[in-house]
């Protein structure tokens, strides 16, 4: 091919300005495309992350200095080889992940985008690394051309991140011993021990006692999703009587309850039998649900308990007539530190960590948590409904035993 | 009750603020108190004592012997093997808890979980089923 890309063969028969004018527009374009290429070529070759291009054959057409670099393998070992078959997928044990499994396969034959979290890559020396994927198929039209897997080692970021839950862990245990002292010195004040206290010593004394209850909570809080967030929870599932473990719940909130003069309905379904469940884990659930719906409710509110079996399913439902969460801030129910603007001033005492928690624990055990909620207005509009429901399920068969190394509340 | 019928507990714990805070919550409610701040001083203790403690309040984590190596000693001794043994400690793995049940610990507990006057509660149970 010459330097001009259109080759003249007809230029005899075509008025000479015309074919100026459509050989101009040729040569922009191909000047446009070479542009493109470039553009494109240079920031596959500078992004941090490795990419690979496959055909629809899941043959390698393309890879990224980055695949050279994080795998050991050389472009010529992997361009024009079959994807699968030279970058190995392996499980934590290095156990090859089957064929079906594999994110790039998945996205070309699914025709979707796939990301994985979970498996490692095997380098040219044999050694593994924990890798992030995302496989996408290429669509020309409605056909699937190929697809790109991208993917990066985050064998450092599981590092700083089980090097964070550890920390929590070892400083959560350190906080408990001067916890205890404050607890234990300021009961024997309380309780008279060092001679007779006044009213307003009492007072002050009982404020400390219950600020440092508070601390002893969060710690624990902190230690529990420390423990959810390492994986190394032991769930332990029994047979459990799930009106017997809500009714424990309740006896403990009673005094809370009653404070508050709230109503509270519990309905279960009347045939449940037990379900194979961790009751440590479960009872966190209601606890969590039950305790934020007598805190988030005014004086003489009605809550709800309803527990209901359908298909494979235990459906807990836990509701509220409270003051409910703001519409704008309702997607960050379920994260960590978080309160919502409504409730901040009304209810001082919160870590926002109780559903984070809650949620880590619903689905650690196989189950869904979610919720709705309509706002109390301010100033409020009479018969205006008001309030929050929760729901979570639980499978019917039960949770599956995991062999871990901690458990909560320890 | 005069000095001769009092319950005697031991306690060992190597933090000295929490030893003086239960030490003084126990004196207060008539137990006689022999306080420890390591393993090896309570076996030091025990080995010349004549009467023997009706129970012993032991943290896990401790300076020198942990309570593993405490009670393993302790349980070696006909003279104080019957002695029940209540653990308070910052962490209770399930590992370790099973760990020194089997070593013949009657309790294990958290500490910052329980007030005094709940400690003492159990203590008397462990001191009259034994």
């Amino acid at each position: 091919m010459p330097d001009d890309p259109i080759s003249p063969t007809n230029q005899s028969t075509l008025p000479s300005d015309e074919f100026i004018e459509i050989n101009q527009q040729l040569n922009s374009k191909n000047r446009e495309l070479i542009e493109v290429n470039a553009r494109h070529a240079t920031i596959l070759e500078n992004i941090g992350d490795c990419v690979v291009v496959v055909n629809n054959n899941g043959q390698v057409t393309y890879i990224n200095e980055q695949v050279e670099a994080v795998t050991g393998y050389k472009n010529t070992d992997i361009v024009g080889k079959y994807f699968l078959q030279v970058l190995h997928l392996v499980d934590e044990k290095g156990v090859e992940i089957p064929f079906e499994k594999n994110p790039m396969r998945n996205a070309l034959f699914q025709n979707t985008k796939v990301a994985s979290n979970d498996c490692f890559y095997k380098r040219s020396n044999g050694t593994t690394f924990a890798a992030s994927i995302i496989a996408t198929p290429i669509h020309l039209g409605n056909v699937v051309i190929g697809g790109v897997n991208t993917f990066r080692d985050v064998t450092h970021e599981r590092d700083i991140d089980r090097m964070k839950t550890e920390f929590i862990s070892l400083a959560s245990h350190q906080l408990r011993t001067p916890l205890s002292a404050m607890k234990w010195f300021s009961e024997i004040l309380l309780d008279g021990d060092a001679g007779p206290l006044s009213t307003e010593q009492k007072e002050i004394v009982t404020n400390i006692n219950q600020s440092n209850e508070r601390m002893i909570e969060l710690v624990n809080t902190l230690l529990n999703i420390s423990r959810i967030e390492s994986g190394r929870i032991i769930i332990e599932p029994k047979p459990t009587n799930l009106k017997q473990l809500v009714d424990e719940v309740v006896l403990e909130l009673r005094p809370k309850l009653d404070a508050k003069k709230h109503n509270l309905v519990i309905s279960i379904h009347d045939v449940l039998p037990d379900i194979m469940l961790d009751a440590k884990l479960v009872r966190h659930v209601y606890m969590n649900l039950l305790t934020n719906a007598i805190k988030y409710t005014p004086e003489g509110g009605q809550i709800m308990v309803l527990i209901s079996k359908s298909g494979n399913e235990i459906i807990s439902q836990v509701s509220d007539d409270g003051y409910g969460i703001p519409k704008d801030q309702q997607e960050k129910v379920f994260s960590k530190f978080f309160r919502a603007k409504n409730i901040i001033s009304v209810e001082t005492d919160g870590t926002g960590l109780g559903l984070y928690l809650t949620k880590a624990i619903v689905e650690s055990s196989g189950g869904k948590i979610w919720f709705e909620s309509t706002p109390k207005e301010d100033p409020p509009k009479p018969d205006a409904k008001h309030g929050t429901t929760f729901w979570f399920i639980l499978p019917f068969y039960g949770t599956q035993k995991k062999i871990g190394e901690v458990s909560i509340d320890s | 009750m005069d000095g001769m019928d009092k319950k005697i507990v031991m306690v060992v714990e190597d933090e000295t603020l929490l030893l003086s805070a239960i030490e003084k919550k126990l004196t207060a409610s008539g137990y006689q108190v022999i306080p420890c701040t390591s393993g090896e001083e309570a076996l030091s203790f025990l080995s010349t004592a004549t009467k023997m403690p009706s129970v012993i309040w032991l943290d896990y984590y401790l300076g020198g012997m942990d309570a593993n190596g405490f009670v393993k000693q302790l349980k070696k001794d006909e003279k104080t093997a019957h002695i029940p043994v209540v653990i308070v400690s910052n962490s209770a793995s399930e590992e370790k808890k099973k760990e020194m049940l089997a070593l013949g610990v009657t309790r294990y507990i958290l500490k910052a979980q329980y007030k005094l006057d709940d400690i003492m509660t159990i203590l008397e149970e462990e001191m009259k089923s034994n």
